[in-house]
């Protein structure tokens, strides 16, 4: 008998018994208890990192995406270590390393200094972490051109399929906000608690999570600090928080890290000690 | 004479040349009162919009009310640099406490202004189409709530100022806007293709044509015997130049 398209993988003779990746009870413990990130590459699109901020350590790879008219697509890449243009990329990592200390970090710096191809700067630059195998990535910009849409959305559906968890920073500003909106990304806001592993989950979609965001001590420019808030601080949390869990547990999908997460969020699991 | 241009080119040139004469009243005095409005309501030490020049790799500050405010306005900071910058170029509103631990941001705005601000808030002016710039909130009163709901309440502030914005670029760049907006009714996709090729080369408004324009707004507003008066002058004006045929007519 011959079967629809995309059928034949549900065929009796062929289906494959998969192994299950969740246990009936999600815990913190079973998530992240002992895990350090090790062996899950996280990638910063964004300013850039400082790989030399006490609070990076070090970076394991860096790619400068820039708009240039002469080449293919009018994008250029030029991998190689390079510095942090606004101070802002070097913050997300700090953020990231104090979670997942042994992670691995990638720096894709795609502000730099004009806004000319933007749009296609940051999708090239989100095409480069598909194509290098990241596990995780971290997006704290936004842009709310109409005319991005569909390329956004494009990726963001072929990371959700490879199993690339974008963590995406949503914006303040009224109207919309790619890739941050589209169901398959986690879309972060920030909340004021200063608990890096206190994060709040949102049954209300586009926004999904909240992680801290608020006054926060970050890392910044020329090694120093700064006390900064933004939705794209909290980004990074569950970022890193994502990382950890996936270095324990590194079978598990986009919509199963969802899962966990919306499990594990503080507001859950305080109505459920509530009762 | 001038070489023959295509229709499409002579339209776009006479919508961009014509258009800033159907700019509404009171674009600028609008935005002001916005940064007027929004550093009442937050208590605050200044507040300012700059927007992205059109090669984006500067920000240029338009309007600003406050401590500094005739210093600030009119000057340009590059986009590439700065919190500011930063805002820009991510599409994503930040907070930053102690501004003056951030090298690069004391070395540009604050040196220039004399104003070296302790607190910002800015965020980003966006339409649908594109990103226009940046308004910037400096000392907020500390007594003031979270900054997160500070942010919220800049965000309609920021929807305000794009949308006045937005409005007026409209009328600046009547040329691409008229190609554009035929573009997106053509179903024939290589008409459609071309003249969003020509909208992203429509020309800009030349400035004595512009200034032109503006004059012939200003005459609207005026009465029937004035609006004569000027007709009459500006017959004798052409009459004269047909006269002297210059063949200067670019």
């Amino acid at each position: 008998m011959s079967l629809p398209a995309w059928s034949e993988q549900f065929d009796r003779d062929r289906l494959r018994n998969v192994p299950s990746t969740l246990p009936p009870i999600i815990t913190r413990e079973w998530a992240w208890a002992g895990a350090t990130g090790a062996g899950v590459r996280v990638a910063v699109v964004d300013s850039g990192v400082d790989a030399g901020h006490p609070a990076v350590g070090h970076v394991d790879g860096a790619v400068i995406v820039e708009h240039d008219p002469e080449a293919p697509s009018h994008v250029r890449f030029v991998e190689g270590a390079h510095g942090d243009v606004f101070g802002h990329g070097t913050a997300c990592a700090g953020i990231i390393r104090s979670i997942a200390p042994d992670c691995e970090l990638f720096s894709v710096r795609v502000l730099g200094a004009r806004l000319t191809g933007k749009g296609h700067v940051f999708a090239a630059g989100l095409r480069w972490t598909l194509e290098h195998d990241m596990n995780v990535v971290n997006m704290s910009l936004s842009t709310g051109k109409q005319d991005y849409f569909g390329l956004f959305h494009e990726i963001a559906d072929a990371a959700y399929f490879r199993n690339v968890m974008l963590v995406c920073a949503v914006n303040n500003v009224p109207g919309p906000s790619y890739p941050s909106e589209y169901a398959s990304v986690f879309s972060v806001a920030a909340h004021v608690d200063k608990d890096p592993l206190h994060f709040d989950y949102n049954p209300e979609p586009p926004v999904e999570f909240g992680a801290p965001g608020v006054s926060l001590d970050v890392a910044w420019l020329d090694r120093g600090r700064l006390t900064a808030s933004g939705n794209s601080f909290a980004a990074p949390h569950i970022a890193g928080i994502v990382a950890l869990t996936l270095s324990k547990h590194p079978r598990l999908t986009t919509f199963e890290m969802k899962t966990v997460l919306a499990s594990l969020a503080d507001n859950r699991t305080a109505a459920l000690r509530a009762g | 004479m001038s070489p023959r241009r295509d229709p499409v080119t002579t339209l776009a040139r006479l919508a961009a040349d014509l258009g800033v004469s159907f700019l509404p009243a009171g674009h600028q005095e609008l935005l002001r009162s916005i940064t007027e409005a929004a550093r009442r309501l937050f208590e605050a030490g200044a507040c300012s919009i700059a927007l992205l020049t059109d090669d984006g790799a500067e920000l240029q500050f338009i309007t600003a009310s406050g401590a500094g405010a005739d210093a600030v306005t009119e000057m340009r900071i590059p986009a590439g640099q700065g919190i500011a910058g930063w805002v820009v170029m991510s599409g994503q509103a930040i907070a930053v406490d102690d501004v003056a631990q951030d090298p690069r941001f004391a070395a540009t705005v604050a040196q220039a202004t004399g104003y070296v601000p302790r607190s910002i808030l800015a965020m980003p002016l966006e339409t649908a189409r594109r990103v226009l710039g940046v308004i910037e909130v400096l000392d907020r009163a500390e007594h003031r709530a979270a900054t997160n709901r500070d942010m919220e309440l800049l965000g309609v502030f920021a929807a305000q100022a794009a949308l006045a914005i937005e409005s007026s670029t409209v009328f600046n760049d009547l040329g691409r806007f008229l190609l554009e907006a035929w573009a997106g009714a053509s179903t024939d996709t290589d008409l459609a293709d071309r003249l969003r090729r020509h909208a992203s080369t429509a020309p800009q408004p030349r400035k004595d044509m512009a200034e032109i324009a503006g004059l012939f707004y200003e005459l609207g507003q005026s009465s029937a015997s004035e609006r004569r008066l000027a007709a009459r002058v500006l017959r004798e004006v052409l009459a004269y130049t047909r006269d002297r045929s210059t063949g200067d007519d670019d």
